[in-house]
């Protein structure tokens, strides 16, 4: 399963890629972080999320998942956003390095647990 | 999707061309069977025109027809089968495979670097196969038959007759009720009729009367006379002609073998039930089979092997035929469109557009009248109309609907796009109104595929006209095999306008489960258009590829599946896509053992296995099973020549470790062996520098104080951080210790079995002088030569990281490399099952199957270079030679065993030990040494054997001192024994020998093979408390001098922990007593002896006696006790303090000399002993240690005073220099005091008696000196100043060292009597004694001038006065003593002090500044009284 959330997140950020893009002739200053719904699969929905610093955040939900709409998953990825700007903050962290901090661990998770 | 060969247009054309059925005569079959090719074989090269032909239209425009190409093939009676179909298929694209040396078109895309095969041959033929065995249907006229070829020869007897027969034959095809197959566009089709002549064998004139006949039959228009074979064998050989079938009939030969051998098994099938096997087989049709029709199965095999024999006999086509043939086919096939084909096209169109153009007001005006009144019934019939849709069969096939269509179909297949356009379109609405949606959607294709070949595109593509058509095929019609087309034709389209992204989702769109190979290469073309799209989708490329792979590798095109995985690989590479990586390698590692490219499937794996992979451990379980076997089947498929490389488990090779030696026994009972080098200990870098030294320093001193410019220190244990630059030295006959780090980086258990070392090695003989150069390279296998050690076992468990010690032993000289390790490498079996049964007998295990044989190279870089500025500037290596050690000749090998050896021991402690030596190699050893950083702490005794006391044989607990019973216990302290000892004795003193360097006292020098030899050492504990490490390196060489290797060490750390004792002070001052005897009158001193008892373990050590003083000096000596409290033996119980007072004269030889040359080497000892034994001092363990530690002390001293000596000289004039050291020697003293003690110590219930001694050295009168040592980092830290000294203080010396120049004795009666009424004044004769204590001239000047220091010590003493000089000038010489008469005059009875004289002093020829008073003598009462 994992797997294939591998294949599906990495095909996803084409579309990422694809929309920045788009987005970036239009307007450059107040781009949308939120790119919404990148594309739907038969089982999943995979949604995308890009910050000034062209990271990449992709969010995949059960396709029967009804109970979140595009506004719980605009919060999602800001939260998530937030975390990792604090991650970054921290001046003990390389750049590059995975990830190791608890808080950004306990935040992802209880993200997951509310969504389950 | 990917380049194609042919551009869109040509695709299209060529995807929808006149079709053109075949009937051959048997004679005409047979004559073109000499070229191994059938009729419509021999025309299919010819097939495409190069010429235009021309067209009129209904509204007699004129149309231009270009590069036409028809479709000449066959009457074939059965429609394809759909199993058929698909083997073609697939065995056709299993036979396109891209070229090793096809183009690769790089892509980048964003940080990628794809190389990617521009075009995809695969696919194209595919299409191409797919569309030619597309089954003709109803609902569309495009692949229906419009002309029919009759062919006959010019041989037959009747030529005509049999025309007339095919005739018939044809008609009943094609208008007969039993065959549905093929489809014929017109009812009237257009029958041509071709004479066939082999000029080979007829005459040509009856072949030109047979066509004249024809002419006249047939017309010009509709018979051709074709000329071919005109070429004999014989003159076949030396032409060349080209083969242009061979590109046409290799593809068909494909088809051909699976028509054949469907026919085969259809007709043997069919002839079993019999009953409609009759009409099927009886028809003579098919030209191969025009013998078989008589009875069926023999005969239709050979045709078939023969069709299969043929095309492989390579080359044979058109053998018969010259260039002229050729010509002759083309000018025929050319003949045949322009004058039969067209016209033919031409007139039906035109036929066509009368029909309906007259019906067109009619019908319509019916139809929609129908419509209205039969309103109500049409919509049963709808219903069943879309029923019917399915089976695809609505209209008759003369309705008006279908003509129209018809007429489309002809425009389009003459490239008249616009009519066909607008025809379409009408097409396309009437059906739509009727609901017939399997021709709607037909139309719809045709109508956006004439659209977009419209000349000039006046309208543009209407891509969901496709779009409709393609949902109506697959959802209505569910025929996907149109549906394929028509996505076909339309992703080609689309990819034109490039509208890549369009295109790739029309093509995953028609993905689907029913066929693989279809969804395989939709899904790669879809692929490829994701990479051609404007900004490419690289990683969608990826995807797709993987999931083409995926297909592919279901539809069993292996090869294929591989190649896809591979490309898409090149995305997901080394990004981090950790899971999808592995998974992408393990499929190509599959795939490629599959299709036996079992090098690539090791490598896949391997990737696997290397990498830290996230997979769990089941995964990983699998992984590694999977690589076992394949890795397996590999070493078994190639010959043993050379172990492959393993992946598993890593190595650390920097962290590799080498021993040389053997393990050491350790400990043997209460033998403690040296405690070496070992495998176990860490490296520490100041411990090895310090070892380092200790070796230097020994080694220099064996080659006379230089150190060989060779000199090399000696490296046992060789690792990541020792200097690996050179060569290191193995000896023959002892082991090398290879320590390999291996770490399992998976989540599964590993077993390693007969896991050793590989290595090289090369003989030579290092005794000969150039000896004989590197014989032969040996490797592996060779036991004689080197004994390799074999772990038979060696388990890691999950994530472990272990160490395996692998040993190897030489038995030769010469060049040995370890190159790796060799091993088999499994799985453990999972933890579930019984692992440990397995496990235990490895047999069941290698049956198992998971064991392989592989080895891994031990490659260690070495440290990286940094001297050179090319080398800073750039990254090099310099080499590791760690695991190249030459093998030198035997050399000795010493054990070193320590019996009774302490380890803990109180400050001062003397202990007794014995040392073992034992050589246990077959060469003697010579030279044993030992050095050690503190060589105050051990002894082996002196040279001299009479200093030696004999060992014990027991060592049991008996004193270590050498002991003389002195008899009384009250001996009285007078009794004092002096001894004379030079420290060249005890070896120390010697100018060249350097301090801790000792020899060894071995008999003879020499220690035979296997000898073993005891020699008792004393040791001393140390005299600060705590922890001590103390290394001792010993050093010995062998007796035969090889050029490889001088000398080996052993080394040992000894750990003493110390605890405190007793703390000496002493003082000495100088006894202002007049010397009663003469001859100790030239000096003598007091010295006070403080002893304390420091010890703080209360519970162990009870008491301390204080056993005896020594004194050893070289000018003073101890001479007897004066402690107010006697003889006592004098006890300290825990932190006790007690004082000792003593004597010290100056030194005399027998003679009564004085010693005060300071050269002299000789050191007296006197002993006082305050028990009843005496304990010599002289002798070994007492005075060795106090020379031990002279020296160091010495050594240290001389560190500092050069120190000083150096800032002093330049600003000092030598004469002030010379007054202060003159002045110092006169306050120096040197004497060294020795205590010895014992202490009583209960331990374990039991009372030991522990001895020990400390020393104190006394340097300067009045200055205390203490046992423990403590200024002295204070002293050193003076050294560590850069900047010049200032002028030291002491410049010139001062008063107070100055005031001890002269000592002052007032010799007096101590009480006078004096009759004071009789006289009244009182003579006392007083004699003042001034001795010099200094080496130089002294002028001395006595006041005697009274000077009271107070008035109050006048009036209670009153005064006195002296008579005579009241002051004297004498110059007293060096040591001189002089004696003064004086007087004393009293005038009442009573108490005087009489030391009121001063005395000055000044150092001769020096000016009055320096003159100084000196001490003033202490009081000297005088009682006066009067009678």
């Amino acid at each position: 399963i994992e797997l294939k959330f591998h294949y599906t997140v990495h095909t996803s950020l084409d579309v990422v890629e694809e929309k920045v893009s788009a987005v970036g002739k239009v307007i450059v200053d107040q781009r949308e972080l939120y790119l919404g719904l990148l594309y739907p699969t038969e089982d999943y929905k995979v949604y995308g999320y890009v910050t000034n610093s062209k990271v990449k955040f992709v969010i995949v939900v059960d396709s029967s998942n009804t109970s979140l709409r595009d506004n719980e998953i605009r919060s999602m990825f800001r939260k998530l956003h937030n975390s990792f700007t604090d991650v970054m903050c921290n001046p003990f962290y390389n750049p590059g390095d995975p990830i190791q901090s608890k808080v950004f661990d306990s935040m992802v998770s209880s993200m997951m647990v509310q969504t389950c | 999707m990917a380049q194609c060969v042919q551009s869109v247009q040509e695709f299209i054309q060529d995807s929808f061309v006149p079709m053109v059925a075949v009937l051959c005569s048997e004679d005409a079959d047979r004559v073109t069977r000499k070229n191994n090719l059938n009729f419509s074989e021999l025309l299919r090269p010819f097939c495409r025109l190069t010429s235009e032909g021309h067209l009129r239209d209904p509204s007699n425009q004129i149309q231009v027809v270009k590069n036409l190409k028809i479709c000449v093939s066959n009457i074939v009676t059965e429609p394809p089968q759909q199993v058929v179909t698909r083997r073609l298929l697939s065995e056709v694209v299993s036979a396109s495979q891209p070229a090793e040396s096809s183009v690769a078109n790089v892509i980048t895309a964003g940080d990628y670097d794809l190389n990617i095969s521009a075009t995809t041959p695969w696919f194209e033929t595919y299409r191409e196969t797919f569309l030619q065995s597309m089954p003709a249907s109803d609902h569309e006229f495009l692949n229906h038959c419009l002309a029919c070829m009759l062919v006959a020869t010019s041989h037959e007897n009747a030529p005509v007759e049999q025309f007339q027969k095919l005739s018939q034959e044809q008609h009943r095809i094609q208008h007969g009720s039993e065959c549905t197959y093929p489809k014929w566009f017109i009812p009237n089709t257009l029958k041509y009729y071709v004479l066939l002549h082999d000029m080979g064998e007829g005459e040509e004139q009856r072949a030109e009367s047979i066509y004249e006949d024809m002419k006249q039959r047939y017309g010009t228009q509709g018979c051709y006379l074709l000329k071919i074979n005109s070429r004999t064998s014989v003159q076949s050989s030396n032409e060349q002609i080209p083969d242009p079938w061979s590109q046409y009939l290799h593809k068909s030969n494909f088809q051909n073998q699976v028509y054949d051998a469907t026919n085969y098994t259809l007709s043997s099938v069919l002839s079993l039930i019999d009953a409609p096997c009759k009409t099927c087989n009886d028809h003579p049709l098919r030209l191969d089979q025009t013998s078989a029709h008589m009875d069926g199965i023999d005969a239709l095999r050979a045709p078939v092997s023969d069709g299969k024999k043929v095309p492989s006999a390579s080359s044979t086509h058109g053998a018969c035929l010259t260039l002229n043939d050729h010509d002759r086919i083309r000018q025929f096939i050319q003949e045949f469109t322009f004058r039969g084909l067209l016209p033919h096209i031409e007139k039906n169109i035109r036929q066509l557009n009368d029909q309906l153009v007259s019906r067109k007001g009619l019908s319509r005006s019916l139809f929609s009248a129908t419509k209205k009144w039969f309103g109500g019934g049409k919509v049963p019939e709808k219903s069943i109309s879309e029923l019917k849709n399915t089976s695809g069969l609505l209209y008759p096939p003369e309705a008006p609907e279908l003509q129209i269509r018809k007429m489309a179909d002809l425009c389009f297949l003459v490239q008249h796009y616009d009519l066909a356009y607008s025809c379409y379109h009408t097409a396309k609405k009437d059906f739509l109104n009727d609901q017939a949606m399997l021709y709607a959607a037909g139309a719809l294709e045709m109508a956006a595929v004439s659209a977009f070949l419209q000349p000039g595109a006046p309208r543009p593509y209407p891509a969901h006209y496709m779009d409709t058509a393609i949902q109506t095929y697959r959802d209505v019609c569910k025929n996907m095999v149109l549906a394929e087309r028509c996505a076909l034709l339309s992703a080609e389209i689309l990819k034109s306008q490039a509208k890549y992204s369009e295109a790739a989702t029309l093509l995953i769109k028609m993905t689907s489960e029913d066929s693989d190979l279809r969804s395989a290469l939709l899904l790669e073309q879809a692929a490829h258009c994701f990479i051609n799209t404007r900004s490419p989708m690289v990683r969608k490329f990826a995807f797709h590829m993987i999931l083409a792979g995926h297909r592919f590798s279901k539809a069993g095109q292996k090869r294929h599946a591989l190649r896809c995985y591979c490309q898409a690989m090149q995305v997901y590479r080394g990004k981090g896509w950790s899971l999808a990586e592995d998974h992408i390698n393990f499929i190509i590692g599959r795939q490629s053992f599959t299709l036996r490219q079992p090098e690539n499937a090791v490598s896949a794996f391997r990737h696997i296995l290397l990498n830290d992979s996230k997979q769990a451990a089941s995964q990983q379980g699998a992984f590694l099973r999977e690589y076992l076997y394949v890795y397996k089947n590999v070493s078994q498929a190639s010959a043993e020549a050379s172990l492959p490389q393993l992946p598993l488990p890593c190595i650390q090779s920097s962290a590799t470790r080498v021993f040389f030696g053997h393990d050491r026994r350790l400990a043997e009972g209460e033998k403690q062996a040296a405690s070496h080098v070992s495998l176990d200990q860490e490296y520490d870098r100041e411990l090895s520098q310090q070892w380092r030294e200790l070796e230097e320093q020994v080694v220099a001193i064996v080659n006379r104080g230089v150190l060989p410019v060779t000199f090399q220190p000696t490296q046992y244990c060789l690792n990541s951080q020792t200097d690996n630059m050179r060569f290191p030295l193995a000896v023959v006959e002892e082991p090398i210790i290879v320590e390999v780090v291996f770490r399992n980086p998976l989540k599964v258990s590993l077993v390693l079995t007969d896991l050793s070392l590989l290595w090289k090695f090369a003989l030579k003989e290092f005794t000969l002088p150039h000896g004989s150069e590197a014989s032969e390279i040996v490797s592996n296998e060779k036991d004689d030569l080197i004994t390799t050690e074999v772990i038979s076992e060696f388990c890691m468990n999950p994530e472990e990281t272990k160490v395996a010690r692998l040993k190897l032993l030489p038995h030769q000289t010469g060049e040995l490399h370890i190159r790796g390790v060799v091993y088999n490498l499994g799985a453990a079996p999972s933890p579930g099952d019984d692992g440990t049964k397995i496990l235990c007998s490895s047999g069941s295990v290698f049956s198992d199957g998971m064991f392989v044989r592989g080895r891994q190279d031990l490659e260690i870089q070495g440290p990286r270079l940094n001297s050179t500025k090319e080398e800073k500037t750039s990254v090099r290596h310099g080499p590791d030679r760690r695991l190249d050690p030459i093998i030198t000749p035997p050399m000795p090998l010493l054990e070193v065993f320590f019996i009774n050896f302490p380890t803990a021991l109180l400050c001062g402690e003397i202990r007794k030990a014995y040392v073992e030596f034992a050589n246990v190699s077959k060469v003697p050893l010579t030279g044993l040494r030992v050095v050690s950083k503190r060589p105050e702490f051990f002894t082996f005794g002196s040279h001299t054997s009479a200093l030696t006391p004999l060992s014990p044989g027991a060592s049991e607990n008996c004193s270590a001192y050498k002991t003389v019973v002195t008899g009384s216990s009250s001996s009285s302290s007078s009794a004092v024994a002096t001894t004379l000892v030079s420290p060249l004795d005890f070896g120390a003193g010697g100018n060249g020998s350097q301090p801790g360097v000792v020899d060894i006292p071995l008999p003879d020098s020499v220690l035979q093979p296997g000898a073993s030899i005891q020699l008792p050492m004393w040791l001393r504990g140390p005299d600060r408390e705590g922890v001590h490490e103390i290394n001792f390196l010993f050093y010995y060489e062998s007796t035969e001098k090889t050029s490889k290797m001088s000398h080996r060490v052993l080394r040992h750390t000894a750990i003493i922990c110390a605890s405190r004792s007793l703390s000496v002070r002493a003082t000495a001052c100088r006894s202002n007593t007049l010397p009663e005897r003469s001859m100790e009158r030239d000096g003598s001193m007091l010295v006070f002896v403080d002893v304390e008892n420091i010890n703080t373990n209360e519970a162990g050590v009870r008491e301390f006696h204080i056993v005896q003083v020594s004194s050893c000096s070289k000018q003073w000596r101890l001479h007897s006790c004066i402690n107010p409290v006697g003889d006592k033996d004098s006890k300290l119980t825990s932190r006790e303090r007690g004082k000792l007072c003593f004597r010290a004269i100056k030194c005399r030889n027998q003679e009564g000399r004085l010693f005060y040359i300071q050269c002299s080497a000789v050191y007296t000892f006197a002993d006082i002993n305050l028990g009843n034994e005496q304990i010599i001092s002289s002798t070994t363990p007492c005075a060795d240690f106090f020379f031990r530690r002279c020296q160091t002390t010495e050594l240290k001293k001389g560190f500092t005073t050069g120190g000083v000596s150096f800032g002093q000289s330049g600003s000092l004039s030598d004469s002030e220099g010379d007054i202060a050291s003159v002045v110092r020697k006169c306050s120096e003293v040197d004497l060294n005091i020795v205590v010895l003690w014992k202490a009583y110590v209960v331990e374990d219930n039991k009372q030991l008696i522990l001895e020990g001694q400390l020393h104190v050295a006394l340097q300067t009168i009045g200055k205390e000196a203490c046992s423990l040592s403590q200024k002295e980092e204070a002293q050193e830290m003076v050294l560590l100043k850069f900047r010049p000294e200032l002028p030291p203080p002491l410049v010139r010396p001062s008063t107070e060292q100055l005031s001890h120049l002269i000592k002052t004795n007032l010799h007096y009666p101590e009480s006078y009597d004096h009759p004071f009424p009789q006289k009244s004044l009182c003579m006392v004769p007083v004699t003042l004694t001034l001795s010099n204590c200094s080496m130089v001239d002294v002028d001395v000047v006595i006041d005697l001038r009274h000077k009271a220091t107070s008035p109050e010590t006048l009036e209670i003493h009153g005064s006195f006065t002296w008579l005579g000089q009241t002051q004297y000038k004498l110059p007293l010489k060096a040591q001189e003593v002089h004696k003064l008469q004086l007087t004393a005059c009293f005038i009442h009875a009573g108490v005087y002090n009489l030391g009121t004289h001063r005395v000055f002093a000044k150092i001769a020829n020096q000016d009055s500044t320096c003159e100084a008073s000196q001490q003033s003598s202490m009081p000297a009462l005088i009682v006066v009284n009067s009678i």
